[in-house]
């Protein structure tokens, strides 16, 4: 293929696209003339380019529905719905001929006949009506009749007369067209190639640099050098990752022709709203999510929201809504796909899973509410009763949930019958650099990824033979109370030899992969770091515990372990994880909304109460580590400053003993985070709303706890830091978990 | 790092079927692999070994930015494990590329194929599929190692089926 096609080739593609998102756009505002012309400009620019390549059919096809767009552009003829239809199905016509072409050079050899004869038929009207218009001037009052409601779009000026509307605007397209070449002349099209290349460079520098800064540390002359390369290898790494970003708008853009085609298909009504497009996310990942989030908006659709008819009985508006929305959370992106549909009904997926001898009867009748729903996760589940041609092809949600965390993602499901579905994808930012633990075992380093790490434990030698404990062959460690199955790393990774896990000092990494809680037991800790995935040969992928191998910044190499393998391997069976279960608890609380889970404390001698779900963690530390800016006490925790809270006077009275033992409790209070110091913690209590006598408002600031009036801390009380906060994220309570 | 011995034009033959070889020895073997294929020669390495990977595996090494898979010939060929750093040809294949760890490499020759002998048919059938027939020099044998054959990939492929 010669470069001149191929530039046609990518060209006409990103035309088709843009002509795509235009016409799901028309279908919303028919009379708008800047989307007609920018449509008729993409097919314009093929059928041109095409009759200077020899294309003979690309052209021929291009041709017709330029004649259509031609009248619609003109305003002769009204956007109606199947027009739309019959410009979506020239678009994909005009997709099929360039598919031919990039796989063989040549066009394939289809007749497009009956499309071209149906886009001839589209113009008939038009040329009737303007027959008619000619002869008859009363025939314009037709016009508002099939003109569309108005056009609610900001772009537009006052409210205009349909006659009005469906005049050209030569000055809008004009005033258009110069704006793009401009873009067009700021950006350049590169290989995606060259960017993994350039990605790989990078990752090599930031190696060498490590080396030359170790090298070079004792060396005063190469101080200010050094630095300024450590610098310019950090910037450069940036810029680079950010040149592999794209918006999720390129993948998002393919959605309302898929709402638009299966909703119709169904029968169905449905609105669909997209927020956040302008979010970015590595181009290898929003390959990767493509197919997982179509396949969650089709389920939506078709299992999800239900028929008019359906809607209107149960009282809800008969168009439904499918509300697409993207976020960045920390290093993470939100993708979320919700439904106001019927939702799922615990009680079904519990039939089916029986049914299909997915879990047993007398288990299923255990489950949470929470874990039932997990349930449409697993492989081999469909909820639909009838098989239609939407979903259901025996690629369920198992697919959806693979594929996501196969790149390190993560899927909750949040449904209320009635109410809707919540399909909430959570996808790291770049897959290329992920922050690890560097673990030690068998003489060699490993890297954990931390997105699987809850916790580490320290056993030291002496606690060796008692701290973890033995069912026959299978090593248990007490975490809180509840049993945590244990693997050992060694014994995984050179099965055979001899072992002694007595009288050495191990450590536990407590991860949880897919929903598989257990403790990985290592000989010792490095730092974390930053590491850049590098692929491992297919030679070792049949292994299965590694999913890649990095470089460390002192040259050693590593292997990264990929947790859900381990667990896999070592037999970890899924169990609901704390933090499920936490969440789980917490909703419950939200629903019912009589009474609430309280963190209850000591302060000073009196007891306080903390909301549950807003407490991070509780931390014990030495009072030096509180620092002060003025007045004010600060805790540096992991990197974030926090104001200290120090009603009772905790900290002044250990203020001579830097050693002195101190707990805080770290709060969440809408975006930031606030430290409480306490003396003690007591207990967890759920308390119930109080009502103040001879009113039916319920009390505020206090709460029944264990039958004695307790007061609960304000946190908003917590006045900031004198230094700019963030702005507090609305969507940091729905998204964060109980961490 | 890179090291190409200086040829030795020792048969200046006027064949037109001239091969550039580098020697590497193994033991007391002396084995070949042609320099077309070899991208880099890299001296005293010591890859980090893989544990539970196949037998053959001799480890990874960091190579130009990427994680390059390593082949020992030592445990391919079933000998005891070299003490100290060895010597990685770095083989060029059609999706990438693998290393090849040797005792130390020595010098390329360059040699008439007319002096190639193909597999003597007593050979072990193990050995048979990777190497390449043998090079008969003044006073010993240079044994001719298939790049294809060595590819980690296709040697992972022949011991799972």
């Amino acid at each position: 293929m010669d470069e001149l096609t191929r530039e046609f080739l990518i060209e006409s593609q990103e035309g088709l696209d843009r002509m795509e998102r235009c016409l799901t756009d028309l279908e919303a505002r028919p009379g708008d003339t800047a989307l007609l012309a920018e449509i008729f400009r993409s097919v314009h620019t093929i059928k041109g380019t095409t009759g200077f390549l020899g294309f003979k059919r690309l052209e021929k096809l291009a041709h017709s529905g330029e004649n259509l767009l031609g009248l619609l552009r003109d305003g002769k003829l009204e956007a109606t719905a199947p027009i739309i239809t019959g410009l979506l199905q020239l678009l994909d016509g005009l997709r099929s001929i360039l598919r031919n072409v990039e796989a063989d050079d040549s066009e394939g050899d289809g007749a497009d006949t009956e499309l071209i004869a149906r886009l001839e038929e589209l113009q008939a009207p038009a040329k009737s009506a303007a027959k008619a218009s000619a002869a008859r001037p009363q025939a314009a009052s037709k016009a508002p009749e099939v003109a569309p409601p108005p056009a609610p779009i900001a772009a537009e000026p006052a409210p205009q007369t349909a006659a009005e509307e469906s005049q050209p605007e030569p000055e809008a397209v004009r005033a258009r067209a110069p704006q793009a070449t401009s873009a067009a002349e700021s950006t350049l099209r590169v290989d995606v190639t060259l960017l993994n290349r350039m990605m790989n460079l990078v990752g090599e520098l930031v190696l060498t640099r490590n080396q030359v800064l170790q090298a070079t540390s004792a060396d005063p002359n190469m101080t200010l050098l050094s630095r300024r390369l450590d610098m310019v290898t950090a910037d450069l790494r940036e810029s680079v990752m950010k040149a592999r970003m794209q918006p999720v708008s390129n993948v998002f853009s393919k959605m309302p022709r898929i709402v638009r085609d299966l909703s119709q298909s169904l029968g169905k009504q449905v609105r669909l709203q997209m927020e956040g497009q302008e979010t970015e996310l590595d181009k290898s990942l929003l390959e990767a999510i493509k197919d997982p989030l179509t396949h969650a908006v089709r389920n939506s659709l078709d299992h999800g929201i239900e028929k008019p008819d359906a809607r209107t009985a149960a009282g809800k508006d008969a168009e439904g809504t499918l509300r697409l929305r993207a976020m960045q959370e920390g290093s993470h992106v939100i993708i979320e796909v919700a439904d106001d549909g019927a939702g799922i009904a615990p009680e079904k997926i519990k039939a089916k899973a029986v049914e299909r001898r997915l879990v047993t009867a007398e288990r299923a009748a255990q489950l949470s509410e929470r874990e039932i729903l997990q349930m449409i996760f697993l492989p081999g589940f469909s909820t639909a009763a009838a098989v239609t041609n939407v979903s259901g092809r025996g690629v369920g949600m198992d697919v959806v949930k693979t594929n996501v965390e196969k790149i390190g993602g993560k899927v909750e499901l949040d449904s209320r019958v009635g109410k809707g579905t919540t399909l909430r994808l959570r996808i790291p930012l770049t897959l290329a650099i992920i922050p690890a633990l560097i673990v030690r075992s068998v003489n060699q380093s490993f890297a954990l990824p931390q997105g699987a790490l809850s916790e580490l434990v320290h056993v030291s030698a002496e606690n060796g033979g008692t701290a973890i404990e033995w069912i026959d062959n299978a090593p248990l460690y007490r975490l809180r109370g509840k049993l945590l199955p244990l693997v050992f790393l060694d014994r995984l990774l050179v099965p055979g030899a001899d072992h002694s896990a007595e009288n050495r000092s191990t450590f536990i990494a407590v991860l949880d992969a897919d929903g598989r809680q257990f403790g990985l037991v290592v000989d010792g800790l490095a730092d974390p770091e930053e590491i850049v995935v590098k692929p491992l040969s297919a030679a070792l992928k049949g292994i299965g515990l590694y999913s890649g191998a990095t470089v460390l910044g002192n040259g050693e190499l590593a292997l990264i372990l990929d947790p859900g393998a381990i667990a896999l391997k070592a037999g970890v069976t899924m169990a609901v994880s704390e933090e499920e279960a936490a969440q789980a608890a917490e909703e419950e609380v939200a629903v019912e909304n009589t009474a609430a889970e309280f963190l209850l404390v000591e302060v000073a001698g009196r007891s306080a109460a903390v909301p549950l779900g807003d407490v991070l963690r509780i931390e014990q530390l030495p009072a030096s580590r509180i620092e002060y800016i003025g007045y004010r006490p600060v805790l540096n925790f992991e990197g974030q400053l926090l104001p200290v809270e120090d009603s009772g006077g905790i900290l002044n009275a250990v203020q001579g003993s830097p050693e002195a033992p101190i707990i805080v409790v770290v709060c969440r209070d809408g975006g930031r985070q606030v430290g409480i110091a306490v003396s003690h913690v007591l207990d967890v209590a759920s308390g119930s709303d109080l009502f103040e006598a001879g009113s039916a408002q319920p009390a505020d600031g206090v709460t029944l706890l264990k039958d004695r009036v307790t007061s609960i801390v304000n946190l908003g009380g917590v006045s900031a830091l004198p230094a700019p906060e963030p702005a507090p994220q609305p969507w940091n309570e729905l998204a964060e978990t109980l961490g | 790092m890179s090291q190409h011995t200086g040829t030795s034009r020792a048969k200046e033959k006027s064949a037109a079927a001239m091969v550039e070889i580098c020697s590497v020895r193994l033991a007391q073997g002396l084995f070949g692999m042609p320099i077309s294929h070899i991208l880099e020669i890299v001296g005293s390495t010591r890859p980090q070994p893989v544990p539970l990977a196949p037998g053959f595996v001799g480890g990874l090494v960091h190579y130009r930015g990427d994680v390059l898979t390593t082949v020992s010939l030592r445990q391919l060929l079933g000998m005891p494990p070299f003490e100290g750093p060895q010597a990685i040809l770095v083989i060029e294949t059609p999706v990438g590329a693998y290393g090849l760890l040797v005792d130390s490499v020595g010098e390329v020759l360059t040699i008439s194929t007319a002096e190639l002998e193909p597999n003597p048919s007593t050979l072990d059938e193990s050995r048979r599929d990777l190497f390449a027939g043998a090079y008969k020099l003044k006073n010993t044998l240079l044994v001719m190692l298939d790049p294809e054959k060595l590819d980690p990939i296709r040697l992972g492929a022949a011991l799972a089926a």
